[in-house]
């Protein structure tokens, strides 16, 4: 028994190694891209400069930070109570059209949601936000809908036979039993959100995205890598603390 | 005490359960038999309101189920299914324990109830309790189906195929167990099966249905030897009624008493049935056998004659 245990707990810290891993490596870069200069320099010979510093990276990362975590937080709220309401017996009537918007609006590039936001809500970071939030609520919609839908007839029916009430239901059944089918659409869609963030860049939402706008419109390949580093760095981070979340959920 | 008055039900064109009345006494066990389709799980469901009935009323002990608000009426209701509709992500304890807690109980009580519960159904609390429902074989899942309906100590157990899609010696075993608990504790149970023996061995009130209305309801020896109608005969076994009454019947009811000298001889046991009797017979070659009591003192003496009935000449 003892031994059992201390092989959990083995296992908890190693499952815990990969997201701190990931984060020190993102913070170290943050801070230490100008002593990556040498290396730069080797890409981008002719440049003046080869480290973006036109704002700092640390506040650029919090800004992207901010920015998927309010458009996630909102999909999340919107797309898990979705496709809940439309499970219930009284929002049956929408679940056809709600599964097909959230095929379809996958298909839809995050450029074209921007496009038509900027007219709407103008420039800066809101465009971002809603375009995100549009975009993320897909595969969490998708995944709920599918880990409800998937759950085994019968205990819905032995639930109700029993006596529970329809929230007792959700809350200590239906929920816990799709949560790792949902998370897998939350880690989804923060991931791609994480990426797509970069975009908001073009209409003047400052993030990390902003080295990479900005390598590619003065001709400078470093700033491109530079952003795109750091990105690849927080959506490997993000990604292993939600595989680290998913097996205590199941 | 169940009452359907002219109940039916309609999904849409369809027509499940058309205009049947039953009246199921408190401690009886009524079974539904029929063929697929005939609305025996309709008319289960009816009852705890899992289905809405369109027509006729439904009463619990004297009360029309309308009256109650939907959880509290289940909750009154012991509910187990085939498929056993266990809660995967919780423990064999805590699935046993969903009814007594949804009513609040204290813990302590719950701890309490579910661990006679399992001791009852032979499912050891320091083996099972904290077992996953994926951990335990189809029988054993059943067991804790039956434990988890039980829990509340309802009035009232509703069993749709509890005992199906399990092999014939754990089948028995669970009916065996049925029995005994139900001779114990006297609940209504209306109890919906395929197994035409299962029906038999268990009922104290066999209703056979046939396309969603009642062919014919009443003790399964009164069915046997009085069937309605050629649905009703054949459903019972056909040809094989014969074996099928035989199988109701005890070594006990038939024997002829003996006196003191013990003949030599087969034995069998009283409580065995008369099937099992004709069965030893055809097997040892033998037209007499002796009839033990449980301590294996020769207390009677059966005949093939007596076996098969020969009344007139008793
Ligand atoms: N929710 C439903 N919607 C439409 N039709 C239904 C519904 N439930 C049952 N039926 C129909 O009602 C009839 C009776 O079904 P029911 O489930 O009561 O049969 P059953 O006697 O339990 O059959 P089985 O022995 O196969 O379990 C069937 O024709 C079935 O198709
Ligand atoms: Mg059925």
């Amino acid at each position: 028994m003892s031994e059992a245990t201390g092989i959990l707990r083995g296992g908890a810290r190693r499952r815990w190694l990969a997201p701190v891993l990931w984060a020190a490596l993102l913070l170290g870069a943050c801070l230490g891209m100008e002593s990556l200069q040498g290396l730069f320099r080797l890409v981008e010979p002719d440049s003046r400069r080869v480290v973006y510093a036109r704002a700092d990276f640390l506040v650029l990362l919090g800004r992207h930070v901010f920015v998927v975590a309010v458009a996630s937080l909102a999909a999340v709220a919107l797309g898990v109570g979705a496709a809940v309401a439309v499970t219930r017996r009284a929002g049956r009537d929408f679940l056809p059209l709600v599964a097909q918007l959230a095929s379809i609006g996958q298909t839809f590039p995050p450029v074209a949601v921007l496009a038509l936001a900027v007219p709407v809500l103008g420039f800066g970071t809101l465009p971002i936000i809603v375009a995100l939030l549009l975009y993320g609520l897909l595969p969490i919609v998708r995944n709920t809908l599918a880990g409800l839908e998937g759950i085994d007839p019968g205990v819905r029916e032995a639930a109700r036979g029993m006596g529970m009430t329809g929230g007792q239901l959700l809350r200590q059944v239906e929920l816990p039993l799709a949560a790792p089918v949902i998370l897998a659409g939350i880690r989804t869609s923060v991931t791609i959100n994480i990426a797509t963030a970069a975009i908001g860049a073009t209409v003047g939402a400052s993030n990390l995205g902003d080295p990479i706008i900005s390598g590619i419109v003065n001709g400078n390949t470093a700033y491109v890598l530079q952003g795109a580093l750091l990105i690849g760095l927080l959506a490997l981070t993000v990604d292993s603390l939600f595989a680290r979340l998913q097996p205590t959920l199941t | 005490m169940i009452e359907l008055i002219g109940v039916s039900k309609r999904f849409g064109q369809t027509t499940a359960v058309d205009d049947i009345s039953l009246r199921m006494a408190p401690g009886e066990l009524s079974v539904l038999v029929g063929t697929s389709g005939c609305g025996k799980s309709t008319t289960l469901r009816m009852i705890n309101r899992l289905i809405e009935h369109s027509d006729g009323e439904i009463h619990i002990d004297g009360q029309q189920i309308r009256g109650f608000r939907e959880e509290t009426l289940r909750r009154r209701m012991g509910y187990a299914i085939q498929s056993t509709g266990l809660f995967p992500h919780w423990t064999v304890a805590r699935n046993i324990g969903l009814v007594p807690r949804l009513l609040k109980w204290p813990a302590s009580r719950i701890h309490a109830r579910v661990e006679s519960l399992m001791t009852m159904l032979g499912l050891p609390m320091d083996e099972f309790a904290d077992k996953m429902p994926r951990q335990l074989s189809g029988g054993q899942a059943q067991r804790v189906g039956v434990a988890r309906a039980l829990a509340a100590d309802p009035d009232i157990l509703l069993m749709d195929e509890p005992f199906g899609a399990l092999d014939p010696i754990t089948r028995e075993t669970l009916q065996h167990e049925l029995r005994e608990l139900q001779a114990r504790l006297q609940k209504t149970i209306v109890f919906v099966t395929h197994d035409m023996d299962e029906a038999l061995r268990l009922a104290d009130r066999l209703v056979v249905m046939d396309q969603g209305r009642i062919r014919q309801q009443g003790h399964p020896l009164a069915l046997l030897r009085e069937p309605a109608d050629g649905f009703v005969a054949s459903l019972l076994g056909g040809e094989d009624r014969g074996l099928k009454e035989a199988a109701l019947l005890t070594v006990g009811e038939r024997m002829m008493p003996l006196g003191a000298k013990p003949l030599p001889g087969e034995r069998i046991s009283r409580h065995a049935t008369l099937r099992e009797a004709l069965s030893m017979m055809l097997w040892r070659h033998a037209e007499r056998l002796v009839v033990i009591d449980d301590q294996g003192m020769a207390i009677g003496e059966l005949s093939l004659r007596r076996l098969v009935g020969a009344r007139s000449h008793e």
